[in-house]
């Protein structure tokens, strides 16, 4: 054996064994972004992600004494590497978090032949919400209907929608056309105008035609629904078109610090909807600070920390960790299955109290799933650009339930209809 | 419906001549940037017939290192000669690890090449950089960032003057690169190498050299186009993704004409900001600029498969 051969048959060994080491515990894979034009939004959801499980790791041993095996697999955002990240990690998976609502739509239909739950937090295909269509699929706590609800329950608060026109500009992606149901069932009932303005994935850095658009159409509010580099080619396309800031509101997605730090001060009043916020006294996060980020685990630089997507990741896994907990009272074991799981995130009830016992005071609202609610619809804060950063300007508003979840009810019987036989959760009686 | 198509939109032109002035001043700057990016591929593809899909990443590469070394301290201009010299260190590198192994290798093997030096520049970006969006050093580069506002027939007219800028510099390159390419020994020996490879190396035309001049050449106008586009909408990797509104370019204009790539982005540029807004919007639902200008050059290539201002290619066999 040559010296060479020798040194690649120890690495061989070595990788092996480095993989069963991390084979070990509860595997939950994340169809990560860290690279591609979607990269600089995904990176500190990411971190935030991995520092949580990190840090449940560091100080508590991983979750009722089993380690978490919290990996990634590179997707760049794109649908076909996110379906092959899907069945490369699915072996052992417990969960699967496909982070985006087109690789949501296409390993969807494999949830029922795998029997693994999909998380997929303010994200993916609002009708995830009826728990007894999709039984293996979660978006809690919020999803994008809801959103659109309380942009517009929002806009209500400061005069009747009647009369008024709304463009609502968003990506050409199944994510930025998620809402539009909703908009559309609300433009008629409330009697807006609802002008779609699609934005191309070549067109999200040069947006100066859907902005002549605006300037043309002079509509009373626009409503984004961006991502990635579309946030920041739309917030500068506005401040130079001159449109009003605080007409201008955007999704959870649309509220990213480094997208805003762009513009500053001239951005100063765009609004953005948010499930979660930061909270640098919470008591996670000194943890997190303590076990992970000081400690050199953590790939996040310590200005990110703050940031509201950074906070947001790390509430996706205390949300994902809480379903384990609750899965592994329920199974009466630390090494759940997936169908175990399952059921633990169909049970969350996550109320204030419970949030302050995990370190997570003022971070995300109170919510609880059940087998018929796979979202939880917690309700969100409008959050304000001050110039510098976020800050609430609202008190807790919630989707209005009962149009959702009609809507909700009839576009899963229509998806379920269209991809027939569609197995239904037939145990769930509520 | 005939009417929405031939009369309407000429109409809307007519009564809001400020909007149709406004329209063309968008099409213009977007024309230029496009015509920027495709001038990269056409030097590069007249030198050695590669066609360089690296170009789209070099952007990002020379706007992140731009960037990037404003963040550790350095000042601006500094900056800028520093980012230039590791474009030309990149040339170098190109040249010696990919390119002149591969001399008299067929043309797909090359072009696989440059993809290939794209996923590598892709990695050692975001190991060098990180993948978080970057405000591009704008004022700090002497760049004004205010608004001119024009009221014409009593309308409105917003020009940035940072695409005042873009403009004008973009003019200044080009000038200053036809003027190489025209009167200067190198920029000679360039175009006899676009023209016959053979010859010109019988000559003693070093095509190492050359090769490095026109990578650098094509770094050069990386950073501009990645200052340009950054200017807009923040430095990061989807800055990659414009490099494919070169292409339909390149389609019309003609792979080897530098006139061709200039010509050719200006009227992309405007003919799709123009049919977007009064025909693709009123019409179409909107986003026709994701396949207006493929099948503007498609249409073209219909009728001379050379592009516009491209070689007619005899092959006798």
């Amino acid at each position: 054996m040559t010296k060479f051969t020798r040194i690649a048959a120890a690495a061989a060994l070595g990788a092996m064994v480095g993989q069963a080491a991390m084979a070990e515990g509860l595997s939950t894979p994340n169809l990560a972004y860290r690279t591609g034009p979607f990269a600089a939004t995904g990176i500190p959801l990411m971190n935030g992600q991995a520092d949580y499980m990190a840090m449940l790791n560091a100080r508590d041993g991983g979750i009722g004494g089993i380690p978490i095996d919290f990996f990634e697999c590179e997707t760049g955002y794109s649908t076909e590497k996110g379906v092959e990240c899907y069945e490369k990690t699915k072996s052992n998976a417990i969960v699967s978090q496909p982070w985006s609502t087109g690789i949501t739509l296409q390993v969807l239909p494999k949830t029922n032949v795998d029997q693994i739950p999909i998380l997929a937090s303010g994200y993916g295909f609002s009708p995830m919400a009826d728990g007894k269509v999709f039984h293996w699929a979660f978006n809690t706590p919020l999803s994008y209907w809801d959103g659109a609800s309380i942009i517009l329950k929002y806009i209500k608060e400061m005069g009747d929608l009647s009369g008024k026109k709304v463009a609502f500009l968003h990506l050409d992606h199944p994510f930025g056309k998620e809402p539009l149901p909703y908009l559309e069932m609300k433009a008629e009932s409330e009697g807006f105008e609802l002008l779609p303005i699609p934005v191309g994935l070549k067109e999200m850095q040069n947006q100066s035609a859907q902005w002549l658009q605006v300037r043309r159409e002079r509509p009373d509010y626009v409503i984004m629904w961006g991502w990635g580099a579309m946030n920041a080619g739309a917030i500068t396309e506005a401040v130079k078109t001159k449109f009003p800031m605080d007409k201008m509101l955007g999704v959870w997605w649309s509220g990213h610090d480094a997208d805003l730090r762009l513009v500053g001060e001239d951005g100063k009043g765009y609004k953005s909807v948010s499930w979660s916020f930061p909270n640098s006294d919470a008591p996670v996060m000194a943890d997190v600070k303590k076990l992970v980020v000081d400690a050199g685990k953590s790939q996040t630089s310590p200005e990110e920390m703050d940031g509201v997507f950074y906070s947001r990741g790390l509430v996706i896994s205390a949300i994902l960790a809480e379903g384990i907990t609750v899965a592994q009272e329920h199974a009466g074991k630390p090494d759940i299955s997936p169908a175990d799981l399952r059921w633990g995130l169909e049970n969350l009830n996550l109320t204030q109290a419970r949030l302050d016992e995990l370190g997570l005071s003022g971070m995300v609202p109170p919510f609880s799933t059940s087998c018929a609610n796979h979202t939880g619809h917690s309700g969100g804060w409008i959050l304000e650009w001050d110039g510098a950063k976020f800050v609430k300007a609202s008190d807790l508003i919630m989707p209005e339930s009962e149009a959702i979840s009609e809507l909700e009810t009839a576009k899963a019987r229509e998806y379920a209809e269209a991809n027939a036989p569609w197995p239904v959760n037939e145990d769930c009686q509520m | 419906m005939l009417n929405d198509i031939f009369i309407k939109p000429f109409i809307d032109m007519v009564e809001a001549p400020d909007f149709l002035l406004q329209v063309l001043w968008e099409g213009l700057v977007s024309g230029i940037l496009y015509a920027l990016i495709a001038l990269g591929f056409v030097l590069i593809f007249r030198s050695s017939r590669i066609f360089n899909f690296a170009q789209g990443i070099m952007v990002v590469f020379a706007a992140l290192t731009l960037v990037g070394l404003h963040a550790m301290g350095v000042p601006a201009w500094i900056c800028v000669i520093l980012t230039l010299g590791v474009m030309f260190l990149l040339a170098v590198t190109i040249e010696r690890v990919v390119l002149r192994p591969l001399v008299g290798q067929p043309d797909i093997i090359l072009f696989m090449a440059t993809i290939g030096i794209t996923l590598f520049l892709i990695g050692l970006g975001e190991i060098i950089f990180g993948g978080e969006n970057k405000v591009m050093i704008t004022e700090e580069l002497g760049i004004p960032t205010d608004s001119v506002v024009l009221e014409p027939w009593g309308g409105l007219l917003i020009l940035e003057q940072k695409d005042i800028t873009a403009v004008i510099v973009a003019a200044l390159l080009v000038v200053a690169l036809l003027l190489f390419l025209n009167k200067t020994r190198m920029g000679r020996a360039i175009r006899a190498l676009g023209d016959d490879h053979q010859a010109a190396l019988s000559v003693g035309i070093s095509l190492q050299q050359i090769w490095v001049l026109v990578w650098f050449i094509a770094g050069i106008i990386a950073l501009v186009t990645g200052i340009a586009w950054g200017a807009r909408a923040g430095v990061s990797f989807a800055l990659e993704v414009i490099a494919y509104k070169a292409l339909p370019v390149l389609m019309l204009g003609g792979l080897e004409s530098i006139t061709g790539a200039i010509i050719g982005g200006l009227l992309i540029g405007m003919m799709e900001k123009l049919f977007e807004i009064y025909w693709g919007q009123p019409l179409l639902g909107g986003n026709t600029e994701t396949w207006f200008a493929f099948v503007l050059a498609l249409i073209v290539l219909l009728f001379r498969p050379q592009g516009l201002f491209g070689e007619r290619i005899i092959e006798r066999v």
